[in-house]
């Protein structure tokens, strides 16, 4: 699995549906099931598969799937 | 969130209102100032719930009607509102904004709690903070609004984000926390009137171009 269908599987676990359904280039407040519960879900999962809290800088980046990306990335 | 701790309990709960008070109506939701006869049961309940105070960096506690009743009685509508945000359907309160302003630099803190966890995550805030950005910057003189989220209180950094507020700073370890926790981190959200009408103009030239595909 791509680092791409990594973090997209994520935000659809978050987000309470089908990968599928996620496009490429979604965008925070662009996705109707991106809200502010999945959101928390989505930071929440991050911070479990990486193994530590998101530092502020970090979590305050996640605006997109290549964000979720970048901060899976050094988890692989 | 300022609690309405420390606040004498024999405050006359009729104190009078300065300014004028908010009356905004949206697709779901009424949004007013509140009164000190306003009944306060779920705002009371609210304060004891962990999840719901949790986040605000607020200490859980059980408040007298009386100690609630004041602290709405400080809400003045002119330095400081006290907005409820009422279920059209069922005219439940299901939470509250604090604005307070600044009117010497026209700008207004904005904080907003949603209590009924019913309602999370179906977009209270922004539905309703978009009129009352609305209502502050076109009808009441307001250049400039901000808001200081805890930073991990992540369904509201959605929501500044999701609403085009620009994250303007990150104060470090700004706040003792009320759980004896490490002290706190925040961030510094921030929106202009120019900003603000930019974002409307986009939208509402994306919800054009949606209605004519």
């Amino acid at each position: 699995m791509s680092d791409g269908q990594r973090a997209k599987k994520l935000l659809a676990e978050a987000a309470n549906c089908d990968s599928v359904m996620i496009p490429d280039d979604v965008r925070i407040g662009k996705f109707e099931r991106w809200d502010s519960l999945a959101h928390l879900r989505l930071v929440l999962a991050i911070e479990q598969k990486i193994g530590r809290q998101l530092d502020p800088d970090e979590a305050i980046r996640i605006e997109s799937l290549a964000d979720v990306v970048a901060l899976l990335a050094p988890a692989a | 969130m300022n609690t309405p701790m420390n606040v004498p309990i024999n405050m006359p709960i009729n104190a009078p209102t300065t300014g004028r008070p908010v009356r905004l109506q949206t697709k779901r939701f009424l949004l007013r100032s509140m009164t000190p006869n306003d009944p306060l049961e779920r705002w009371i309940s609210w304060l004891k719930d962990p999840e719901v105070v949790g986040t605000l960096n607020t200490p859980v506690r059980a408040y007298a009607a009386d100690q609630v009743r004041s602290y709405i009685a400080r809400g003045d509508n002119n330095k400081r509102y006290l907005i409820g945000i009422f279920d059209l359907a069922t005219q439940v309160q299901i939470g509250f904004f604090r604005l307070e302003v600044e009117p010497f630099h026209r700008r207004v803190n904005f904080n907003v709690v949603v209590g009924e966890k019913s309602w999370w995550g179906k977009g209270v805030v922004n539905e309703t903070r978009e009129a009352l950005l609305d209502e502050f910057f076109n009808n009441r003189g307001i250049e400039k609004v901000a808001g200081m989220p805890f930073a991990r209180n992540f369904p509201a950094i959605f929501n500044y984000k999701a609403q085009g507020w620009h994250h303007e700073g990150t104060l470090r370890g700004h706040c003792i926390s009320t759980s004896g926790g490490p002290r706190l981190d925040q961030y510094l959200f921030g929106l202009t009137k120019d900003d603000w009408r930019g974002i409307k103009k986009r939208n509402r030239t994306s919800r054009d171009r949606e209605h004519n595909s």
